[in-house]
Formats: structure tokens, sequence, C-alpha cells
């Protein structure tokens, strides 16, 4: 090989090499954090939870409140990560991001896999239905009910928990990737409904008149008891100390009038913002 | 649990023979798949090839802007226009025949270079005697051209059944149960995705080595002079 | 939004797609002429490796080669106690690289099997040694055959981007998605998307022209 090309290769591989390294980061501590004055934050682009408009900027209950907690905890540089929901968690234990603020529901499964913070959100479910409610759905039970009829989930959502719990069949589960999938999947009849929590049907039903959300609702009743979520930060295991400093925060930052604030003027319901504060994360994580 | 195999989550290796049901299942969603994309995109191409040869340009230049537009532009995005604004214009198809139209759309452009490269290939002395015995021209084609050029043609059509094999894994994001989604759906519920991954690959090479040894020996059988069509 | 807005995020977006297509071909060529000549390789070690990832890699699909080294490498990794928990943008180039590599490769290997015999008794004649003869007579004759079938596999690399958007990477396609999850406004985007990759595909065919060109001038000058 001629000297050039020996170089010429040589510096490829270097600059390859280093790219890769560079970008490979090991999982932060809060210390790190602290120090680098940057944090990777995670969310699943479901309004009102945590999404993210077109030019990047990060809205919903979950960023906004997240926002606040970093100034309080000193981190002025937040790094928004857009992902499928399905590999939120999945993410949090390859380091591809250190927080999530997705609010997701604090269920024993998870948090054998991840750490939550204390609850920031509560929350009911919902179901998304063609406009018009042609098929007349009021209840996630409906579809145990009429083998006929197909509910569309979200991947990696709890919805397909419920679903299996209250017998619905797999071969009546369509399973899409991202929550904005759901609007075409309705409107088109490719699922009869949507299930997903009450916040993000209506939020779905705002965008567009081929859906709605179905009216006289009643929530799943599983194992005696109707599901109610609790939604919260969401932290990589063994990051004990970062999940511990957001949960001071938080608790602080729940004080202010600007909490609440935050929630309802994303469509949560005063007894969303009370019902947060009922349930500890240990509680749930025990269940 | 999934199309009613439950999975063992024991040892790395229990688990890899319980999900194989179940990722086999998707294997059969993946060959039909390939097929029915094979079988538009062949129909489709012969469409190309039959316009871009026609004689006047007003016929042959938009083709040929078309199939150069399919052929540069990625499967994945074409896959989202059929299947995300079809459906605003009233044509609603399930996600697999969406997901089989694009495939059969993509590779059509393909195809009909195919078409035109057999066709061209059988020499112009050919036509020329058959001119000298008075043939027709339907006749010339159907029973000289067309015979000679379909053993050019079949085994660069089955090279392209590979290559649509390979690209049905992008029928995922459409919500078609091929392997790669079932794979994709198994390691969103137990979060060890190595191993159901490593098998949707093994599988895969497996296939294709299937695929490409049947094309090679399909190639081999082929009578190079040309198939009579009686 | 109005359409017109969809263009800062898109030309956004239209930047990493050009960036991952470089640098993927760049590194795919290499990847290329390695195996490639591997596989030429009279050494049985090299041609065996050579022959292996040329077949994994042309053997499976694309997809799920992106998957696997976004999903299923870090747990391998941890499994032998190594991080190999890859960013999206390397877990996206190598994909595509190695994929990208392996269709190559079997056109160097063609094009190098190509230069005709008289060129290798000539070079054997005057004393070149069996590299000297690779690298100075065979490969110069060999790019000019390759060039074609690289315009090609460009091209295919170009559209394969696309796909990396599956693994949340920054890159048209995706960065179109985000914008249809806020706005709903399909047909608008999509067609967009289309006409971007379509115009991309152009330039990159002229380029690829260009250069099989400016390879091969020493051709037409001998006539």
């Amino acid at each position: 090989m001629t000297t050039f090309g020996k170089t010429a290769v040589m510096a490829l591989s270097a600059i390859a090499a280093s790219a890769l390294a560079s970008t490979a980061v090991s999982a932060a501590t809060l210390a790190e954090i602290q120090e680098s004055g940057t944090i990777r934050i995670a969310v699943a682009n479901e309004i009102p939870y945590g999404y993210v408009d077109p030019m990047g900027e990060a809205m919903g209950a979950g960023p906004d409140v997240a926002k606040a907690i970093m100034e309080e905890l000193g981190v002025e540089n937040i790094e928004w990560v857009t992902t499928n929901f399905s590999s939120l968690i999945p993410g949090l234990q390859a380091d591809r991001f250190d927080m999530v603020a997705a609010e997701m529901a604090i269920l024993p499964d998870r948090c054998q896999q991840v750490l939550f913070s204390e609850p920031n959100t509560s929350y009911g479910e919902g179901l998304l239905v063609a406009a018009g409610n042609p098929k007349d759905i009021h209840a996630y039970s409906d579809f145990a009910e009429n083998p006929d009829l197909r509910v569309a989930i979200m991947a990696g959502a709890d919805q397909l928990e419920m679903m299996q719990k209250l017998g619905v069949d797999e071969a009546n589960l369509v399973t899409i990737a991202a929550n904005a999938d759901a609007i075409s999947t309705v409107s088109t009849g490719r699922a009869d409904a949507y299930a997903a929590t009450s916040l993000t049907a209506s939020g779905l039903a705002d965008q567009n008149d081929g859906v709605e959300v179905a009216g006289e609702f009643t929530d799943p009743v599983i194992d005696g008891v109707e599901v109610r979520s609790w939604g919260g930060f969401t932290f990589a295991s063994g990051n004990e100390e970062l999940r511990d400093a957001v949960n001071g925060a938080l608790a602080d930052f729940k004080q202010s009038p600007e909490w609440s604030e935050i929630l309802t003027g994303y469509g949560f319901t005063q007894a969303d913002v009370d019902g947060s504060a009922t349930r500890t994360t240990e509680e749930l994580c025990a269940e | 649990m999934l199309f009613g195999y439950e999975w063992d989550l024991s040892s790395p290796l229990a688990f890899a023979i319980s999900i194989l049901p179940i990722l086999l299942t998707g294997m059969v969603v993946t060959i039909q798949a390939a097929v029915l994309g094979f079988l538009v995109a062949l129909v489709l191409g012969l469409i190309w090839a039959v316009l871009k040869a026609a004689p006047s340009r007003f016929i042959s230049w938009p083709a040929k802007v078309v199939t150069e537009f399919i052929r540069d532009t990625p499967l994945l995005v074409q896959l989202f226009f059929l299947y995300y604004v079809l459906p605003e214009y009233g044509i609603i198809l399930p996600a697999f025949m969406t997901g089989a139209l694009a495939l059969g759309i993509q590779y059509s452009a393909y195809t009909s270079e195919v078409y035109r490269a057999g066709l061209e290939a059988v020499g112009a002395d050919q036509r020329e005697a058959a001119r000298a015995l008075n043939l027709s021209s339907a006749r010339t084609f159907t029973h000289i051209v067309v015979p000679q050029a379909i053993p050019r043609i079949i085994p660069a059509m089955g090279n392209y059944l590979v290559s649509i094999m390979k690209d049905v894994p992008v029928l995922s994001v459409v919500t078609v149960l091929e392997m790669l989604n079932v794979a994709k759906i198994v390691g969103d519920r137990t979060f060890d995705y190595l191993v159901p991954l490593s098998m949707v690959g093994a599988i895969y090479l497996i296939m294709t080595l299937v695929a490409s040894t049947g094309v090679r020996l399909l190639d081999t059988w082929l009578p190079k002079q040309g198939i009579p069509l009686k | 939004m109005h359409w017109t807005e969809y263009f800062p995020p898109l030309m956004e977006g239209a930047w990493v797609t050009i960036q991952l297509t470089v640098y993927s071909t760049i590194f795919g060529a290499i990847l290329a002429f390695a195996a490639g000549i591997g596989k030429l390789s009279s050494n049985w070690a090299i041609k065996a490796v050579s022959v292996a990832y040329i077949e994994v890699f042309r053997g499976t699909s694309l997809l799920v080669q992106l998957f696997w080294l976004y999903f299923a490498l870090p747990i391998a990794g941890m499994a032998i106690g190594v991080d190999l928990r890859l960013p999206p943008v390397a877990a996206g180039v190598l994909a595509l690289s190695l994929n990208i590599g392996a269709y190559g490769a079997e056109v160097v290997r063609g094009a190098i099997q190509s230069v005709h015999k008289d060129q290798h008794e000539a070079a054997r004649a005057l004393n070149f040694t069996p590299r000297q003869t690779l690298w100075n007579i065979t490969i110069p004759q060999a790019i000019p055959e390759m060039m074609p079938s690289f315009g090609n596999l460009a091209v295919q690399n170009l559209k394969d981007t696309a796909l990396v958007s599956l693994i949340s990477l920054g890159d048209l396609t995706f960065r179109a998605e985000q914008i249809r999850n806020f706005t709903q406004d399909s047909t608008t985007i999509y067609s967009m998307l289309l006409v971007t990759y379509f115009g991309m595909a152009l330039v990159l065919t002229a380029i690829m022209r260009g250069l099989e060109t400016y390879v091969g001038r020493w051709r037409t000058a001998r006539s």
C-alpha cells in the first residue's frame, strides 16, 4: 500500500474509533451530571405526558416538571431524546439516556427492571374510537365479551397486561409502535378502538375529526379494583442517588402552585392531581 | 405468551427452544408477504417494461420517470405513504396487503429492467431470421423471442425474490406480524432481545441459503436455448 | 403548521441522512476491499473470515442486523462483561457499513478477477511481488470496472439510511415522522419526503457517474 493509502486508512480508523468511543458514555451518576451540567432525558412522544414538537422543544407534564426539577438541582442543560415507548426501559438499561420523563405507570414488573421516582401524576384509562363510535364500545371488557372486536395497544404499554387479565384473546390485539399511529389505525378500521390512558385518548381525539373519545367509559375492573395508574420519572437500576435527588426536588416542587398549574394545563383533572399523592412508589412496586 | 405459546425464561437455551414455534409462525407470514410481493412485482414490472418500450415518447418517458422515482426512494417511505396516505383518499387496505403492495411496487422497478434486458439479449439475428421466414411479429414474439428470454429472466427474478424476503422485516412498522416484529414483541415483553434477534438472524440465513440454492438449481435445470411456450 | 414550516426540521434530518450515507459508504468501501481481496487470498484463515462475513451480511436482512446491533449487542456485552452499548449513530453507521461492505465485496472480487491474466503474467515477468502486483497493477485496473456497481450500491445505501429512523436516529425519515406525529398531515409530509430522497438520489447518481468517468479516464485515453 502506498504511504498515502496507509495514512488515509489509519486516519479514518482513528476518526471512527474516537467517534465511537466518545459517544459510548457510561451511566451518569448525579455527581457527573451536576458536574457536566447536562442530563439526557427521554420521552415517547405521547401527548400530553411527554412529547417533542417538530422543532425539538420538549413539552408535556413530564418534561415541564422535569425542567423545574433540573433547575433546582443545578443542571442547566437537558438533552431530549425521543424514542418508542417500548424502548424506554431498554434504553435506560443500555444507558442511552439517564432519565425518562414519560410518566410511565409505576408497576411491579417495571420496578424490577428500573427505579421510579415518587408519583408525579395519576391517570385513568380511556378508549379512542372512530367518530360516532360505530361499534358502541364503552369499556375494555367489551373486547373480551365480543371476539369480533379488535383493540389496538401501544407496544410496551401496560394496557397489554390489562387486556390479558380481562381475558381478551391475543388475536384481537393489534400492537402499534407509536402513539401517533393510533389515529390512523382507528379511523381506518384496522382496529375498532385504541386502549390508552384517558388523556392520551383525548389528546389524540383533539388532533383529528375522524376519531373521538368513547363516551360513558367505565374504568376496567381488574382483581376487583378499578384500574388507576400512577406515573413517575424512571431511572436506570442502580442510580439511586439520582432518583433520590429528583424525589427531593419533586417533593419541593409539588408544594408550589406551578406544579398543579402545569398538570391542569395539560388536561389533568383536579382529581388526577390530588390522586397522585395517594400512593407511594414503594406501595405500587410491591403490589 | 404469544400465539398461544408460553416462553420459558429459565435458561437461554430453554428460552430459545420455547420461542421457536412463535418465530416460525412469523416466518410463515414473512414467506407469504415475500411471495405475494414478488407476484405483484412480476406483473407490475411487465407493465412498466411494455410502457417503457412503447414507440410513443408520451408513454415511454413518463414510465421511465416513474420507475426511476420508485427505484430511488426508500421502501420504508413508500410503505408509510401507502399505509397512511391511501386511507385519506378512501383506499383502506389491511396492513399485510399494504406491505405486499409496497414490496411489489418497489421491486417492479427492478423487474421491469430484467424484462427489458432479457428481451433485448435475444439477438437481432433471431428476429432477422424470423423475418426471413415470413413469421408475423406476433408469432416472432411468442414463439421465438420470449422462449429464449425466459432462461435469462428467471434466475435474475429468483435473485430478486431472495432480496424481497430480506426486505420483508420493514413491514413490521405497519404492524405486520412477520418474523422480526414477532421477535421484537417477545423482546419487549421479556427484556431479552439477544436470543430472539439472534434466532431471527439465523433463521434468515437458512432461508436465504435455501432460496439461493434453489435459484441456482433452477438456473442449471433451465435449458439454455429456451423453453417453448407450447 | 403550514407546510413550508416543515422545511427546517426536514433539512436538519436531510443533513443527518447525508452524513450517514457518506460515512457508511466510505467505511463500507473499506470493508468491501478488505473482504473482496480477502476472499481471493491464498491464506485460508483470511479467506474463511471474508467468506463468513460476506455470507452472513448478504444473507440476512439489514433491518435484522440493525436491530441486533442496537438491541441485542448490549445484552451480549453484559453477558461477557464488556460494555457494548452502541449509541444509535454508531449502531446505524456500523450496520449500514457492514451490509454494504458485504455486497461491495462481491463487486470488488468480480472486478479484480476480470483483470486480464496477461497483466499478471507481465507483472511476474517484470519481477513484481504479488503484493505490488495487487496494489499497482490489478486494483487500478479493477476500479473502473467496479464503479458502475458501486454507483448502484451507493444509491441503495442512501435508501437504506431511512431504516435508522427505526432506532430513533434523527435522520430525514425520523424528523418527518415527528412532524406527522404532531400534525397528522400524512400526504404532504410523505410526498415531501419522497421528493427529497429522489433529489438526493439523483445528486448521488450524478456524483458517482462523475467519479466513474474520472477513474476511467486512462481507459478512453488509450484509443
